[in-house]
């Protein structure tokens, strides 16, 4: 009987001493934050991750198709919502009397923390990960180009935002952080983010030259800010956009429509830009936007997103001007009637491809986020606002930048159709004063980027935004308040102080407009 | 007997020879007449612990009043007995123990006489956690199933308790025979975890979460397609079942610690007993129908309203199209049957001075009264227990079964969520058939090119089969006479296999061509328990009893699903997946575990003054890191004030008990691994090459997560009358439950959405009363009656700073769009939310002033319009006129248990009432909604025209949007008369064999009559279209074409030999 009750105890005794660890028990059919990071592949998917947040939404459209453009060109002056927007979010960003409760608004600020979450995760968890050095050096860097261009666009909405830096933070990250360190945050990212090789493997991902690019950008709108020494913004602006140039790894297509041409994807002028392919996502098998402008085809009704005003904007183009048939479709072949379908208002061109029309919904077409011609509008416009348009860094003048964009949009020079018999280059700028040439470049840059999320961004730069949207009657709500986009509700509800309100909207305390009287 | 044994191993198990061998039995009966004196010897038992009962007085009654002789039985219950004359009775008593009365028509060897311990004694033993206790001394609010309940033929024994003790509430959810109920303890306490009590089973512990018998991942409803689950309470054969105890207030409930809170069920099943040998065989065949008929249009006036509502030039035409507006096409009947049910059961248990043994073996099938539907069992069960020494003993105790369902396919379509749904909608002018006999698949009314509703029920497979296997071994070693170790160790191991294949013609496979999948889930639990035992008397007047315990469970659970479509061929259904084209398979598993270590100290103070106080440590593998262990003390006071000096004058007072109990409680039944933040894949792709990237889900992980918390408080008392002819238990109650679960959102610049918390509060208060009455107790005519009453009211107390929360209805169809219901601080769980109705626009009101539902375009108002109560003035009906329009939950329960005994007759009736629980009839509110594709109810009939002004029925007018309002919240208060059951026992006896034996004829009636107005099919309905969220306390009170339910005739006999 005595074994008995030895063996009782030592069965309790072994168990009770056995089995306390495994209290600890993780999901075994699902990853989670604590099995992941642990391989050169675990990083690799990472990082693809932050990638997947331009082109993915759990409730909404995708970033980098149609959020983004809703919030700046749609927010802008040439763009409106059509007879088939059916969204009143959508048409109250169109009419600018959005309020803070705007479901785009909100999806937007989520959208861009969510990614901005997943890149801090990675730039925390890849260094403990086994594998090699310059890999995960390489996985990084990319995560901090990504992460450096959403905060990028989250403090051009929106001014002073909550940064958060790393996975683990104090509470009070979760407050707005002050313009200015938001900007050091992106620069000193993006200064990381510039020991990315110069090429990359698989193309799409981040680059060093698509880091310069948008550090010079970043300069450049910097300085427009109260708080910025202007000259140092506009010096480093010209720096780092001549050395994308004077790198010479990028070029411009000769003919303007090729950017936008699915078979010419990450191409020679294409710096970086959010990658699209065909049955890559199950709500929408390719590019959101491709829906927004074409999704009533060949008839009368007008799409989601239609040009304001053809007087202003299409009609605006020079004669000649490769870019309105680049951006802008008056007419397209139906290949069901084996016709061609004259549209009285022009639809957006740039993501229906043509070789497909009748299938917006695969739109294999990417979003571009740096364009080669950027770099050279940049260039241009620092030059200007230092010295005029004469002014000289490494060789180039803001002419020379500027007139390598006309002379491609008329086809002249390098750019003729028939390089063996270059036209002239008849239409290169010359003998303006600054202010001209400002408010030429100014023009230039909507010629160049219709739909391609950078409108809005120029106009509060320009701070011309409420003069140039007041021109469209159904916009004339906006005002001095639409400088900045409002703080979503559904955020202040959880953090109502941290969180104060942008000037002008519901909530807000402030009482003086913070703008002063150079915003126009 | 042995001799009975031996003919049942010759002539083999075969159920038909089992009713020959009755029949020779019967007919075997011998009544002898002998003048010889003989001296009867005997043995008198406790017919529940087998323990010789010393003292009993033996005496034979004659014919005359006056006892002839008497004895006494000795200390091993032994007795002997001068009789003169066969037969003879012997009649015998012992205080405590009712008195009994044996026949005895002849003589050969000893007899065994069992005694039963008076029920309403308080020397009763009671089953508690980990142990046992006598009622006198308890201090918590326990209450045991009544015998007759556990008696009753039922699938499941979940089907007859609700009501039978007071303050558990059953619901019945489904006809579907083997469906699952909705089981409260005292209301419900969580929101988002779950509300289903804990079971224990023999001593082993099961969460009863119904979806283990679904195979596929819980989020999606992607595999199986059965529209319901199966029950695994029903795995256990009821009959199997000694006792059931319900375990309510924390001072009972709190030994079980973070797994309490929803109250405890304990069941222990049949024992052997020492000293004989008996053998049992009880067969019952039935039949079930449909309780209630639908009321829809007939062909004429489906016709009619089709033409009301369809534009003259797009009417089909009967001459072309295949139909005949002048007949109606019973398509429900067609599909309806007389669904037959047989249930055999043979139970062998018995024992000698050192072991025990119970083994038993059933088979049971119902049909559903829907073709094509029914449930199947197999069953065996045994327990084994063996004295070794004087001081040790062990025992197995082992369930086996295997059970199968076919349930309703669940169709993904808006307007017909299942095949039921599906007849009921079926136009009653198409013709089922064609005149050759096959289906007619021709509907010119359908959307689909090919539909016919009774030919998917009857293609269509959905079976659910689930092998289970719940055992333990345990040894008990008394180190000392006081003081006893018990190692327990026990398994459950469950298997679920869920099988769907519908044909290219029919609903669930027209889209794809052919639909099979194939699932599989196992969840094998394991648990050992380790427990010291102290129990002692000091001085006669402090009794100690003490329980030190250490237990450790784990349960892993794996599923696996694979679909496949586009069937070539049909022939080999789910059978070959690798004929169709399958999809991508999925695959999960999960760990729990659970390590507890508890405590109990029981303190009796002159049999009068009882303390109970309970400490339980759980570490959860459920939770955080920071919150693995969990503490949950309870203390419970009772006073049985009747044995006071005071009160000992007063003879009619038999008892009187005050007891109060304070203790806290925990719920881990949250989805595992909340706490951790799971990543999902996202694709993007590089230059055209798609690549799958991993990114966190929406939620944010919480490692503080932990168990919700019920803080319960309960003050009752019992009181007996006249010898406890007349008991009644009072109890109220207050529970809160704090820490709720909830999902609330973060700031997005966390990068997440949401996050669970424990941050809600939850109030349960109510009273309870028990009365149990022996009404009429004589020689030929016995009646006892019990009848419980009980209120409880909820209260959603903090929702953590969120106004409101209103479940979304996942995958349920239109049940999607509408949102019925609300959960707001101050309403109780389950309340309804809509639009109120305000009747029918009549000519000549002003139609200017009527408000424009929001959901139609362009609204113009017209006489036959319906009408909704514009609440905020504003001339439009927008989703801020909602209001609350009701509750799930019922105001008061009542159950009325009642058996009668005339001489060898025996009846029994159980009625349960519930009253102030409403009902959002989903369907109905579908079938009004007026369609030109499907049938309506029979409502519309009455729709408002210019010469029929309706004010309740608005104008047939064909209409897309659903939307819910007031007409379909209904009262479903019930009255239901759930068993009626009449017996008639014919004692015998088998030469040689010394048990008392019997025959027993029965009739039963199930769920034979039900009052009510609600207008569905059954006001215990519930079903919202996944079932996934069957038992969720957030979609109770939603009947969205739930399976009908029936009404069962059985006839039964049952020998005991």
């Amino acid at each position: 009987m005595k074994k008995i009750l030895i063996i009782i105890l030592a069965g309790f005794v072994f168990s009770i001493t056995s089995c306390t660890d495994q209290l600890n028990q993780y999901p075994a059919g699902e990853l989670s934050i604590d099995n992941y990071y642990k391989t050169e592949s675990d990083a690799i998917t990472a990082v693809d991750g932050i990638y997947a947040i331009l082109v993915h939404s759990t409730k909404n459209t995708p970033l980098y198709g149609d959020q983004i453009l809703y919030l700046n060109d749609l927010a802008s002056d040439y763009m409106i919502t059509g007879s088939n927007s059916n969204s009143p979010e959508t048409r109250a960003i169109s009419t600018d009397s959005y309020d803070a409760s705007n479901f785009e608004v909100q999806c937007t600020w989520e959208q861009i923390y969510k990614g901005i979450s997943r890149a801090n995760i990675s730039i925390d968890k890849i260094p403990n990960v086994e594998g090699s050095q310059t890999l995960k050096s390489r996985l990084i860097n990319e995560a901090k180009f990504l992460r450096a261009l959403l905060y990028f666009n989250a403090v051009q909405f929106w001014g002073d935002v909550p940064l958060i830096e790393h996975t683990e933070y104090s509470a009070d990250k979760l407050n707005r952080a002050p313009v200015d360190s938001v900007y050091s945050f992106i620069i000193k990212d993006l200064k990381d983010a510039q020991n990315l090789p110069a090429t990359q493997t698989d193309p799409g991902r981040a680059t060093s030259g698509a880091a310069t690019a948008l550090l010079s950008r970043v300069y450049l709108v910097h300085s427009s800010l109260p708080s910025a020494n202007v000259t140092d913004d506009l010096n480093n602006a010209v720096k780092y956009a001549s050395n994308v140039i004077s790198g010479g790894q990028y070029q411009l297509f000769s003919n303007f429509y090729d950017a936008f041409d699915p078979a010419k994807k990450n191409g020679k002028e294409h710096i970086f830009s959010a990658q699209y392919s065909v049955g890559q996502e199950s709500g929408w098998a390719g590019n959101a936007t491709a829906h927004c402008v074409w999704s009533t085809y060949f008839n009368g009704q007008t799409p989601v997103l239609i040009v304001s005003d053809t007087t202003l904007f299409y009609k605006s183009y020079a004669v000649g001007d490769q870019r309105r048939e680049g951006s802008y479709a008056k007419q397209l072949y139906n290949p069901s009637t084996n016709s061609v379908y004259v549209f009285e208002i022009p639809r957006f061109r740039k993501y229906i491809d043509t070789t497909n029309v009748l299938a917006w919904y695969s739109s294999a077409i990417n979003t571009d986020i740096i364009r080669y011609a950027d770099v050279y509008f940049t260039l241009a416009e620092s030059l200007n606002e230092l010295g005029g348009p004469d002014n000289v860094y490494n060789g180039i003048s803001a002419y020379n930048a500027l007139n390598e964009i006309r002379r491609r949009a008329f086809r002249e020079g390098k750019y003729s159709i028939n390089s063996n018999n270059p036209s002239p280059n008849s239409h290169d700028l010359s003998g303006l004063s600054k202010d001209q040439f400002r408010e030429i470049l100014q023009k230039e840059r909507y010629f160049e980027f219709v739909t391609e999320q950078t409108r809005w961004f120029d106009l509060v730069r320009w701070k011309k935004l409420v003069q140039s949207i007041k021109l469209i009657p159904a916009k004339s709500s906006v005002s001095i308040r639409n400088y900045r986009f409002p703080i979503p509700d559904s955020e202040r509800k959880l953090n109502p102080t941290g969180l104060w309100q942008n000037y002008g909207y519901t909530g807000s305390t402030i009482t003086t407009s913070p703008y002063d009287v150079t915003y126009k | 007997m042995i001799k009975v044994l031996q003919k049942y191993r010759r002539t083999g198990w075969s159920l038909q020879k089992i009713g020959v061998i009755t029949f020779l039995l019967i007919s075997s009966l011998t009544i002898c007449a002998q003048q010889k004196k003989i001296v009867v010897k005997g043995r008198v038992l406790d017919d529940k612990t087998n323990e010789a009962i010393i003292g009993a007085a033996i005496k034979i009654r004659g014919l005359e009043k006056e006892i002839q002789i008497g004895t006494v039985s000795d200390v091993n219950g032994n007795f002997s007995i001068d009789v003169k004359s066969f037969p003879v009775t012997l009649s015998i008593s012992y205080l405590g123990y009712q008195g009994q009365e044996f026949d005895i028509y002849e003589y050969t060897v000893p007899v065994t006489l069992y005694l039963s311990q008076n029920l309403n004694s308080l020397n009763e033993v009671v089953v508690v956690g980990y142990g046992t206790q006598k009622r006198k001394e308890l201090t918590g609010s326990i209450s045991s199933i009544p015998d007759n309940l556990l008696k009753q033929p039922v699938l499941s024994f979940d089907q007859l308790i609700g009501g039978a003790v007071p303050g558990l509430v059953v619901n019945q959810n489904s006809g579907q025979p083997g469906a699952s109920s909705t089981v409260r303890i005292r209301g419900g306490n969580s929101i988002n975890g779950g509300n289903e009590p804990l079971y224990v089973i023999d001593g082993f512990i099961v969460y009863n979460d119904n979806s283990n018998s679904k195979t596929s991942e819980a989020k999606t409803n992607l595999v199986s397609n059965a529209d319901a689950n199966l029950n695994l309470l029903s795995t256990i054969n009821p009959s199997d079942i000694e006792s059931v105890e319900v375990l309510k207030d924390a001072s009972a409930t709190a030994v079980y610690g973070t797994r309490g809170a929803n109250g405890v069920i304990i069941i222990t099943t049949k024992k052997g007993k020492k000293g004989s040998n008996n053998v049992s065989y009880q067969s019952t065949f039935g039949w079930s129908e449909i309780a209630k008929k639908p009321n829809l249009l007939n062909g004429q006036q489906w016709w009619s309203l089709y033409k009301t509502i369809v534009p003259q030039s797009d009417w089909k035409d009967p001459s072309k199209d295949g139909f005949d507006p002048t007949k109606t096409f019973d398509w429900v009947g067609a599909a309806l049957r007389k669904g037959l049910t047989q249930d055999h059961q043979i139970s062998i248990s018995g024992g000698d001075a050192k072991s025990r043994y119970a083994v038993s073996g059933n088979y049971t099938s119902q049909d559903g009264i829907l073709k094509n539907t029914g449930y199947e069992r197999y069953s065996f069960r045994a327990n084994l227990e063996k004295d070794v020494y004087k001081n040790f003993r062990f025992g197995i105790n082992a369930i086996g079964s295997h059970s199968k369902q076919n349930t309703l396919g669940s169709l993904s379509n808006d307007n017909v969520v299942n095949t039921w749904v599906s007849l009921l909608r079926s136009s009653p002018v198409v013709p089922i058939y064609n005149a050759d006999g096959t289906f007619n698949y021709n509907n010119p009314f359908s959307v689909n090119a090919q539909e016919n509703a009774l030919a998917d029920l009857l293609t269509t497979t959905s079976e659910t089969k689930v092998n289970r296997v719940l055992g333990n071994f345990f040894a008990e070693y008394k180190i000392l006479p006081s003081l006893t170790a018990k190692v327990n160790l026990g398994t459950d191991l469950l298997g679920s296999d869920q099988n769907y294949f519908a044909p290219a013609n029919s609903g669930g496979g027209r889209q794809t061509n052919g639909y099979a999948t194939k699932g599989s889930k196992t969840v094998d639990s394991w648990q050992s328990e380790f427990t010291l035992n102290y129990d002692k008397t000091f001085d006669n007047i402090h009794h100690v009893g003490a329980l030190l315990g250490y237990t450790f469970q784990r349960s892993d659970m794996e599923y696996s699903e694979a679909i496949s479509t586009n069937f070539l061929n049909e022939t080999t259904t789910y059978n070959s997946l690798q004929s169709g084209s399958a999809s991508t398979p999925y695959s999960g598993a999960q760990t729990d575990v659970l390590i507890s270590y508890l405590g109990r100290i029981n303190y009796t103070l002159l049999d009068r003054y009882n303390l109970t106080t309970t400490l339980r440590a759980d570490g959860s593998s459920r939770f955080g890191s920071n919150n693995h262990w969990g503490y949950f003390p309870s203390l419970g006071l009772s006073w049985n004030a009747n044995d006071e000096k005071f009160l000992k004058g007063y003879k009619d007072l038999s008892n009187l008990k005050l007891r109060i109990s304070a203790g806290s409680t925990g719920n881990q039944e949250i989805p595992a691994y909340l706490y951790e933040s799971t990543l999902e894949p996202q694709t993007y792709s590089y230059g055209g090459t798609v690549v799958t990237g991993y990114a966190s889900t929406i939620t944010k992980y919480n490692p503080d997560l932990k168990w919700e918390r019920t803080a319960q408080y309960d003050a009752g008392f019992d009181l007996g009358l006249w010898k406890d002819r007349l008991t009644l238990t009072f109890d109220a109650y207050y529970k809160k439950t704090s820490d709720l679960l909830l999902l609330l959102p973060v700031q997005a610049a966390t990068g997440y959405e949401n996050t669970y918390s424990n941050i809600g509060a939850v109030s349960n208060k109510g009273v309870e009363l028990g009365l149990n009455v022996q009404v009429i107790k004589s020689k030929d005519f016995n009646w006892s009656s019990v009848l419980t009453w009980s209120s409880n009211k909820n209260e959603v107390l903090n929702l953590g700073g969120l106004d409101q929360i209103q479940p979304e209805f996942p995958a349920a169809g239109a049940l999607s769009t509408v949102y019925p219901t609300i959960v707001k601080p101050g309403l109780p769980l389950g309340t309804f939310y809509g639009y109120q109705f305000a009747g029918v626009v009549q000519k000549g009101d002003d139609l200017t002033k009527i408000a424009a539902p929001s959901w139609i375009t362009g609204y113009t108002a017209q006489p036959g319009d319906p009408k909704f109560v514009d609440q905020n003035g504003d001339g439009k009906i927008t989703p801020e006129d909602k209001v609350i329009l009701g509750n799930a939950q019922p105001k008061f329960t009542l159950g009325f248990n009642n058996s009668f005994t005339y001489k060898k007759f025996d009846l029994s009736f159980y009625i349960a009432v519930s009253y102030g629980n409403k009902l959002y009839n989903a369907l109905e509110n579908k079938l009004e909604l007026v369609n030109r594709t499907y049938n309506s109810s029979a409502i519309l009939a009455n729709s408002w025209t210019t010469t029929n002004a309706s004010t309740t029925v608005p104008r047939a007018y064909e209409a897309s949007t659903f939307n819910m309002d007031s007409r379909y919240i209904e009262d479903a208060s019930y009255l239901k008369l759930k068993n009626l059951s009449i017996g008639y026992t014919f004692p015998f006896r088998v030469k040689g064999v010394d048990n008392k034996s019997s025959l027993r004829i029965f009739a039963t009636a199930q769920n034979l009559l039900t009052l009510t107005k609600y207008s569905g099919f059954d006001p215990e309905s519930s079903r919202v279209g996944n079932s996934s969220y069957e038992q969720s306390p957030l979609y109770q009170g939603v009947d969205y074409g739930a399976y009908p339910s029936s009404k069962t005739f059985l006839l039964g006999l049952n020998i005991n030999l």
